[in-house]
Parts: structure tokens; C-alpha cells; sequence
């Protein structure tokens, strides 16, 4: 793992070479510290004041004070459990149909081309614009939902799919899957395609089926490609927003409320930026912790690559 | 909360939603009202000796505006307004607003803004008072109501445009064939629902029931009716746990749980999920904005000519009451010509600019005198019902987070809606964190004379 890594670094160049790239580097550096760096640190800032509404937004420092009230405040709490149940269920169907896509699409057929443009089709609608198809598809009177499951018998009377906490989550699920499947199975088409044919030949010629290959052979070689699709699904999925700001507002009684759409209501419809900061970093805190564990644990079983 | 809100005209809202999506990404709407001042500075540049007041405004109501902003600048040729086309979404526009004042950007300055905008913006210190400039005269010729939804402490800062009230809607056709005098109290709503109702095709109440701020202005008709109050402005009681309130809320529990008289799914609804079913005759009652009533008496509706209007029912303690909603104008604190802005205020709220932006709109008007007019009245006589429903309009409370009092009642209201929580408990809990958030009262009990 070790010689890995080193033999990915330019080493042994000489000095002033390496300085002379950095210096090219330099306006890159420059913009992203403007856009993305002083947000960041305004937001960390944010974070550790009191902002008074009463008091003409006086902003005080304040400590570690928001975090504390944080950790006090069950609404976050169900918005934290909320957000958590809504990534799991999500990146789990994502990764399943998304793998599976993607091992299909990688066959070749008529109409591949095709086929593959049209997987895409979801991924490539605005979020919020699709999660107002599903929301009226899920209308307990008008929706295709209840009209196709009551046609085949499975329903005998409407259900108001987003007016049930556990139903509600199932109906988001199902639009975030819908949407963003087709980001999983590009990135692992793009993994697959990765993957040299003698390999897979070598394999078969040693009496490998499919399945065994599949297994042994095609599985290990994309965990690189699983692991870029995971993670930025998580990052994503965490931060989800539109999905629930459109479909259900947070309801039924807080039960979809992610903690996104909490910070986003802290800054901008309760004007407290400072809790909404605190909101924020705690999530990227969290992603963070968990992006982190994930690479260590795919790094330290990857002893194949 | 108002019927322009409507879902299914906001698919381009929906992707601002997108856009705004998390609350870190606040820089966006900086950057595009920084693009608004660019275009306005430009506009600005041709006639460098002209004044420029910008407001922003909801796309579709720009054609309304358009003939008062020209005639205000025939009036004052050194002055130019530029009408900036935001949003349909009432919460993207005040994501705009909002943007630019925390950045102290003098980029509007005239601030369009719903009735709940009101103690916030104020507190927040965005507000010029007006108090000076709009004397009593001119004052009692408002709605009083609207008039008193623009006052913040004691001070003026918001003066109303166009008013809006929910109202409850009745099939009179239907009614009448039973020989069903319209309902006057709760139990004469549900007895008539449930004679005229067969679910699933037809059902006999339907309301706004999702998780958001409709759910909280049928609460609030509904918690008058009972004799209830949600939170007393003056003392900062509140009242969401007494017996009243949560008599109130079992009322709508009931109505899905019990009486089986509005659909499960009214706990999704917003207002044209809601509109929808009565609109197309599968519907006995519905509580709604006056939008509603253009639909159902246009050419082709299948209910035209057979729906009646009242305020919200009421037990014999309380009253009938009609949330009130509605639209103003505010001087920004960043603006650098509040004299104009005020000026335009005043022009925009004489009769004769109430006839010209409520005329060809629909919209109810806030000046009282327009609900008397011929003109007015006779392209559309549902105004002078309007105006005695007024009478019964209520606010919504005056305190600056208004908006975390909101969602903490919504988030409990539709938890015993769901079923997960029973009444009695989610409105305890309810007025609990919402006398947690209430800052204590402007003037403490213990100076008052006994």
C-alpha cells in the first residue's frame, strides 16, 4: 500500500521544478479560497456566535454554545435519524439497481447507445422538477400510484402515500432512487469498462461461471469505482434537500425533516444563521467521519489492487 | 400564505428550491440580486440625474404593476421604477429580499411582503417606520385588519396592497337539494358533510392539511372558532395547550379519524390539492382563499353558479373567523431614496391604482373605498362579500420569529393529524417549545398598574 502511494507521488524531481508548478497552481488556489475557503470559515465563524433577531442581527461570539444547544435539541435529532434513514435506504437501492444497470448496459445489444442515453434521462432533470412529478404521483386522489395498484388489486382503497411518516420516507426513497441510479451505473460502467477483457478471458478459460466471476474477478476490480459512486452518494444524500423540500415540507409532523432543509429554515425563515452555521458544520462534521472511515476500510481490505 | 403560492404554477420556483438548496450555498441569491443591481445601475446609467427605485415582485403580477409604475413615473419624470421579476414561490422571494438585507444592498428599495414578513423584517431592523408619513386620515381607509398586519411594536412598516382570507366554500346546489341551510357551527358542518358525502368519490370536507403554512391558517379559523388564541401579541401567552385549542385541534383529528368526512390524504394537501376536488364535484366543503372563487365561476367549470361562500364555522363561545393573508409595501433601510419609495407607496394605494391593480387581477383590494366601487363591483360582485367577510379576519401573531412558531405548530398539528401522536400531548408539547422560543414581553407584567 505504501510503495502504492509513493510510486502516485512525482518524487526525486528536483526542488525548483516542484516550486515553479506550485506557482502555476496559484490562481486555481486563489479562486477556490475566494468561493469555497472564506464561505467556509464566515460558516465556522457563524457557528460559534449568537445572532440576536430582537436586537437588530447583532452578532455575538458565543463559543461552543449553538453546538451545546445542538446536542439538546430533539427536533435535530429526528432530523439527524431522518437524514441517516433516508441516506441508508437510498444508497442501497442506488448501489443494487445501479450495479445491476450497469452490468447490463456493459453487454453489448442492439440499442445500446441508445439505452444508455436513456438511463441518463432522470439523473439529467432538476431535482426539484422531478420531485413535483412524484409528488402528484403519490396524491392519494389523482395520483398514477394509488389509480395503477387499485387497477391490479394490490390496493383495495387509497392510500395518502405522503401522509405517512413510513410511507412518506418510502416515497422519497423511491424518487431519490429513481433520479440518481443513473449516476451510480455511469460511474460503474465507466469502472467496467475499466476492467481489461483478457482478465475476464483468463478467467473463463479457468472454468470461472459467470457468477464466480462476477465474484471474484469483476466485483474486487471495481471497488474503486463503488467507492467514488458511495461516497459522493453519501455527500449528496446527506445533504439532501429538494427531494423533501418539495414532496413533503418535513411532514408528516417532522418525520421527512432532513437536517439540510432544518438549517436552511434556521438561516433563512428563522433569520438564526448562527444555529443554522452550527447545523452545518455538524453535518459536514459527521460526513465527514463517515467519508473518512469508508476509505480506511475499502483502502485496508483492498490488499488485491 | 397566499393562492399565488400555488404549486403547479412554481415549476420554476421548484428549481430555484434546487438552487438555494442548502443554506450554506446563501451566496446565490447575493450573487443574483447583485445581477438585479447590475441591470438596475445600467437601466440607471442612460439618465444618470434619475432616481431608480426597484421592487421585487412575483413574475406573473408584473403586467398589474406595469400601468401604475408608468403612470407613478408621468408623475415624477426624475423618478423610474423598475419592476424586477422574481419567483412565483413566496419563500424564494423572501430568500431574495432576505439575501440582499443581510448584506446591506441597497439594490431594493421598495420591499413587497406577505403578511407574516412583517415582525421580522422590523425586528431585523431592514424596516423604515412610516408612522410619519400615513396620518389617521389616511390610515382608516384601509381594511383594518390588513392595515393593522403592518404594524410591528406600536409602529407602522408595512402598507397593505392587496388583502387575501380564507374562507370556507360550500356546494350550494347540494345543499339546497337537501334543504340544508348553510353551517353555522361545527357540529352543523359535520352533519351536513356527512349526509352529502359517499367517499371515496365524494367527500364532505376537504382543507389544507400537509405540513406547512396552510395548515396553520385552517388551524387558526378552526382554533377561533372554538374561542381559542395561538399566542396573545401583547402578553405573549400562549394558548395552544388550554381546552379550547385542543378541542380545536381534535375537531380536524376527528374529521379524518372519526367522521370520516375529509380524505387521509388531506394530510398532504396544500391548496390545489385541496381546490381540485371541489373543482371537479367531489367535494361538499372546502377551506380556501378567494382565488377559488374566480375558478369555480369560470366558463367551463362544472361548478359554476353552485358554491357558496362563509367564514369558518364556530362553537356558540367562539367566533367565526377568516385567517388573513395578503400583500404590502415596505421602504427598505438600505434604500438611498426612502422619500420616492414612500412616495410610491402613497400612489400606489390610492383608489384609482386599486382599481387599476385589482380590476383586471382579481386581487381583493386593502382599501376600503374599492370594495364600494362601481367599476370594481361590477366586474366582480363577490367583492362585497369579501368585504363583510373581513370582519371576521384574523392575524396571525406578531412576534418576530413568527416563522419558528409556525413550524413548531405545524410540525405537532400534523404529527396528531398522522395519527402519531395523541391530540392532547402534541398540543402540549406545542405550546411548551413554543413558550421556550418566545422572547418575554415587550412591557413585563410587573410594570403595569395593578
Amino acid at each position: 500500500m505504501n510503495d502504492a502511494r509513493r510510486a502516485a507521488t512525482p518524487g526525486g524531481t528536483g526542488l525548483g521544478r516542484e516550486w515553479r508548478e506550485d506557482l502555476l497552481l496559484l490562481p486555481a488556489v486563489i479562486v477556490a479560497a475566494a468561493v469555497v475557503g472564506i464561505p467556509i470559515l464566515r460558516v465556522v465563524q457563524l457557528s460559534l456566535s449568537r445572532v440576536e433577531l430582537d436586537g437588530g442581527l447583532k452578532i455575538a461570539w458565543n463559543g461552543l454554545g449553538q453546538f451545546v444547544r445542538l446536542w439538546q435539541d430533539g427536533r435535530w435529532w429526528i432530523a439527524l435519524r431522518n437524514t441517516t434513514e433516508f441516506t441508508v435506504l437510498s444508497i442501497v437501492c442506488e448501489m443494487a439497481l445501479g450495479v445491476a444497470g450497469a452490468l447490463l448496459l456493459h453487454r453489448s445489444f442492439r440499442g445500446r447507445g441508445a439505452a444508455r442515453a436513456l438511463v441518463v434521462l432522470p439523473w439529467a432533470l432538476p431535482t426539484a422538477v422531478m420531485s413535483l412529478g412524484w409528488a402528484w404521483i403519490f396524491n392519494d386522489a389523482f395520483g398514477v400510484m394509488n389509480d395503477l395498484l387499485l387497477r391490479i388489486g394490490v390496493l383495495d382503497h387509497p392510500v395518502a402515500w405522503l401522509g405517512r411518516p413510513d410511507t412518506a420516507m418510502a416515497a422519497m426513497v423511491v424518487a431519490d432512487v429513481w433520479k440518481t441510479t443513473p449516476f451510480v451505473t455511469l460511474v460503474v460502467l465507466a469502472g467496467l469498462q475499466g476492467i481489461s477483457v483478457e482478465v475476464q478471458e483468463a478467467a473463463a478459460l479457468d472454468g470461472l461461471t459467470g457468477g464466480q466471476r462476477l465474484r471474484h474477478i469483476v466485483l474486487p476490480l471495481l471497488r474503486p469505482a463503488l467507492l467514488v459512486a458511495l461516497v459522493f452518494r453519501i455527500i449528496q444524500a446527506f445533504g439532501a434537500f429538494d427531494v423533501v423540500y418539495v414532496m413533503t415540507g418535513g411532514g408528516p409532523g417532522g418525520s421527512t425533516e432532513t437536517v439540510s432543509l432544518y438549517a436552511y429554515k434556521n438561516y433563512f425563515r428563522y433569520l438564526d444563521f448562527a444555529y443554522g452555521s452550527a447545523v452545518a458544520v455538524q453535518s459536514v462534521m459527521l460526513v465527514g467521519l463517515l467519508t473518512a472511515v469508508l476509505m480506511r476500510l475499502a483502502r485496508g481490505s483492498g490488499g488485491t489492487r | 400564505m397566499t393562492p399565488s403560492e400555488l404549486r403547479s404554477a412554481c415549476t420554476e420556483c421548484a428549481a430555484g428550491a434546487g438552487l438555494i438548496g442548502r443554506a450554506w450555498r446563501a451566496l446565490w441569491p447575493v450573487a443574483l440580486a447583485g445581477l438585479a443591481a447590475g441591470c438596475a445601475g445600467q437601466a440607471g446609467a442612460v439618465r444618470a440625474s434619475q432616481v431608480s427605485l426597484a421592487v421585487l415582485l412575483p413574475a406573473s403580477e408584473e403586467p398589474f404593476w406595469e400601468p401604475i409604475a408608468r403612470a407613478f413615473e408621468r408623475l415624477h419624470p426624475a423618478v423610474r421604477v423598475e419592476l424586477v421579476e422574481g419567483p412565483q414561490s413566496t419563500d424564494l422571494r423572501e430568500d431574495l429580499y432576505t439575501a440582499s438585507l443581510l448584506a446591506r444592498d441597497p439594490t431594493f428599495d421598495l420591499i413587497y411582503m406577505d403578511v407574516t414578513w412583517t415582525s421580522k423584517f422590523a425586528a431585523a431592523g431592514w424596516l423604515v417606520p412610516l408612522d410619519p408619513w400615513f396620518d389617521a386620515r389616511t390610515r382608516a381607509g384601509f381594511l383594518p385588519a390588513a392595515l393593522a398586519a403592518g404594524l410591528y411594536e406600536g409602529h407602522l412598516y408595512r402598507i397593505p396592497l392587496r388583502t387575501d382570507l380564507g374562507v370556507l366554500y360550500y356546494r350550494s346546489d347540494w345543499l339546497a337539494a337537501a334543504r340544508l341551510a348553510p353551517p353555522r357551527t361545527f357540529d352543523d358542518l359535520v352533519r351536513i358533510a356527512r349526509a352529502l358525502e359517499a367517499p371515496p368519490e365524494r367527500w364532505g370536507f376537504v382543507w389544507q392539511g400537509k405540513q406547512y403554512e396552510g395548515l396553520v391558517c385552517t388551524f387558526l379559523e378552526v382554533l377561533a372558532g372554538h374561542g381559542g388564541f395561538w399566542i396573545d401579541p401583547a402578553t405573549r401567552e400562549v394558548g395552544l395547550d388550554r381546552a379550547e385549542a385542543i378541542e380545536a385541534a381534535g375537531f380536524l383529528v376527528d374529521c379524518i379519524a372519526r367522521q370520516h368526512i375529509s380524505p387521509p390524504g388531506v394530510t398532504t394537501y396544500e391548496e390545489e390539492e385541496s381546490r381540485r376536488l371541489l373543482q371537479d364535484g367531489r367535494a361538499v366543503f372546502l377551506r380556501n382563499w378567494p382565488y377559488v372563487w374566480q375558478l369555480a365561476q369560470s366558463e367551463g367549470s362544472p361548478i359554476r353558479g353552485r358554491v357558496g361562500v362563509a367564514a369558518m364555522v364556530h362553537t356558540a363561545a367562539g367566533r367565526p373567523a377568516c385567517t388573513l393573508g395578503g400583500w404590502g409595501l415596505g421602504v427598505s433601510r438600505y434604500s438611498r431614496h426612502p422619500a420616492e419609495a414612500v412616495e410610491f407607496i402613497g400612489f400606489a394605494t390610492t383608489l384609482e391604482a386599486q382599481r387599476q391593480f385589482c380590476g383586471p387581477s382579481g386581487y381583493p383590494p386593502a382599501l376600503e373605498a374599492a370594495y364600494h366601487d362601481p367599476a370594481l363591483l361590477a366586474a366582480d360582485p363577490f367583492l362585497a362579500r369579501l368585504e363583510v367577510l373581513h370582519e371576521d379576519a384574523v392575524l396571525r401573531p406578531p412576534v418576530p420569529r413568527y416563522a419558528l412558531a409556525s413550524d413548531i405548530l405545524q410540525r405537532h398539528l400534523s404529527a396528531a393529524l398522522a395519527g402519531q401522536v395523541p391530540v392532547a400531548r402534541a398540543m402540549r408539547d406545542a405550546a411548551r417549545e413554543t413558550r421556550l422560543m418566545l422572547p418575554p414581553p415587550p412591557h413585563p407584567a410587573g410594570l403595569r398598574a395593578p
